[in-house]
């Protein structure tokens, strides 16, 4: 499968803070990718790159094939975008706005975006800046749906959405990508929703790239470990196997890539004494937690 | 796409045009009530005299008019496109960036020139009524420097809402008041009009200030 979008050595500096360096970024069509970061790792900055609102201080990122930063007309017709809090165009009403964009995209297709508008409680002429932030979720969803464009990236899709409609929005869109062979570039803050939605995942931390592969393939090779430690004298921080290790008292989370026996080995050949080992459980959220810490 | 650029311009400015162009025509027939009222007042030709020789502008209410519904359309037109950097979705539209901004703009100066004409050409048909040819010409004079203003400062309000710094806009704005200020520093009837054909040079040149703050804005100066 070919790439549909190609990030090659993206450097990012705000002033003299470096936002990373050197990042590679490579989304295969068909595919969903999330793009997880604490705030203000990067991912509205690598959103805003890729739409040719930011110039990186080097590196580019191609999208089909063209540099972001002069996309042409027939490219940008191709990429659906969702800004960050779902802005539209707040002065016009649900009629208005998809008359407005209609007139842009000759492959416009109505149904989807009057479908989703049909659930809404919403009065013909009510303004879309009258709206809750979830109808006006709905509203930049259906235009997008009705675009229908190749690819869609979507800047933090469920920020100020309830459960119900960041579900109903998630399952509209995995849905529609799944069965439209669309290729999806998001970000979000509640990660739970990526796990029903990604198909690759992308963690970024402050200046660096902690994990990008399948999500599955994360989720089946990042582990946690919790046991309690009868003595502190191995600084278990400093091993190199250890990707994080949160300790409260005497309890110890250990996140690693390695296996249960590997770590049990290490602490028994390292004279470390401890008690209730087990291995934990993790979501998407937790494995997020335990690569990037909690602070 | 030009039908759709359109559409959403109409929707923005709409109100604050027609809003504009009432006061416009009610501006202008107050002028002439207050004509009216000088001449039967005065009697004709002392009205006239005070015009040709003392410096009278019976036109003088248009002075700032212009640029009341500038500020109104532009700000109508520029605002709602930074409020949470909405301008993202115009510039994400199938279009290259600076063609679709030069057609929003080309709308919203064609929008202020016909609500300009509508008010000037009340102004010149009222102002036959009353006056000979000589006046009448005097007042055009006059009042093109004033009608430019208002282009002008329709043309910095574009460049200075749409930049994304705010210090940057402080020192536009300082900059487009100064330069506006000259178009509107005529004293005497007709004073301008030597220079009115550099004033209209002048503000055409600044008609595509706005791409400058739009290529900050696509370069993420924040």
């Amino acid at each position: 499968m070919s790439n549909v979008i190609e990030c090659n050595n993206l450097t990012h500096y705000y002033g003299k803070k470096l936002v990373y360096e050197n990042l590679n970024i490579h989304v295969q069509e068909g595919s969903i990718l999330g793009l997880l970061g604490k705030n203000g790792a990067g991912k509205t900055t690598t959103i805003n790159i890729l739409n040719g609102f930011l110039q990186p201080r080097s590196g580019e990122c191609l999208i089909y094939g063209e540099n972001s930063q002069q996309l042409s007309p027939a490219t940008k017709a191709r990429i659906g975008f969702l800004i960050e809090g779902h802005i539209q165009y707040s002065f016009m009403n649900i009629h208005q706005i998809e008359k407005f964009y209609s007139g842009f995209y000759p492959d416009w297709k109505p149904a989807p975006y009057w479908e989703l508008m049909s659930k809404l409680k919403v009065a013909p002429n009510q303004k879309i800046s009258t709206m809750s932030c979830g109808q006006r979720s709905q509203v930049a969803l259906g235009l997008i749906l009705a675009q229908d464009p190749d690819l869609l990236i979507l800047d933090d899709f469920s920020m100020g959405l309830d459960p119900g409609y960041r579900r109903l929005f998630i399952d509209y869109l995995r849905e529609y990508a799944k069965a439209e062979n669309k290729t999806i570039f998001t970000t979000s803050h509640i990660i739970q929703d990526m796990e029903r939605l990604i198909d690759d995942v992308l963690i970024m931390d402050y200046n660096r790239v902690l994990a990008q592969c399948p999500v599955n393939e994360f989720m089946s090779t990042f582990k946690q470990f919790n046991f309690e430690l009868d003595n502190d004298k191995h600084d278990l921080k400093k091993e190199k196997f250890v990707v994080n290790l949160e300790k409260v008292k005497n309890k110890i989370e250990l996140y690693t890539y390695e296996s249960e026996s590997f770590v049990l080995k290490f602490l028994q050949d390292n004279g470390v004494i401890f008690k209730n080992f087990q291995q934990t459980k993790m979501g998407l959220e937790d494995a997020f937690i335990g690569l990037t810490g909690k602070y | 796409m030009w039908k759709s650029v359109i559409y959403k311009e109409w929707l923005k400015i709409r109100w604050f045009l027609i809003g504009y162009a009432a006061l416009g025509i009610i501006a202008v027939g107050y002028i002439f009530l207050k004509v009216q009222h000088d001449i039967a007042f005065m009697e004709g030709k002392n009205y006239w005299y005070s015009i040709l020789f003392q410096g009278l502008q019976y036109f003088g209410y248009l002075k700032f008019l212009p640029l009341i519904g500038a500020l109104a359309i532009g700000i109508a037109q520029y605002f709602p496109e930074t409020v949470n950097k909405r301008i993202k979705l115009t510039f994400h539209l199938p279009l290259k960036e600076n063609k679709i901004l030069l057609m929003m703009h080309a709308f919203g100066t064609g929008s202020l020139l016909a609500a300009y004409l509508l008010i000037f050409s009340i102004f010149y048909v009222l102002s036959n009524l009353f006056f000979p040819s000589e006046i009448i010409n005097g007042a055009i004079a006059t009042v093109i420097p004033w009608f430019l203003a208002g282009l002008t400062t329709y043309f910095m309000i574009a460049l200075i809402v749409l930049e994304p710094i705010w210090k940057y806009r402080a020192f536009y704005f300082i900059i487009g008041a100064f330069f506006t200020s000259i178009y509107l520093n005529q004293t005497i009837t007709a004073g301008y009009a030597p220079v009115n054909p550099i004033l209209f040079i002048l503000t055409a040149g600044s008609g595509i200030a706005l791409i400058f703050s739009a290529y900050r804005f696509r370069k993420g100066e924040m």
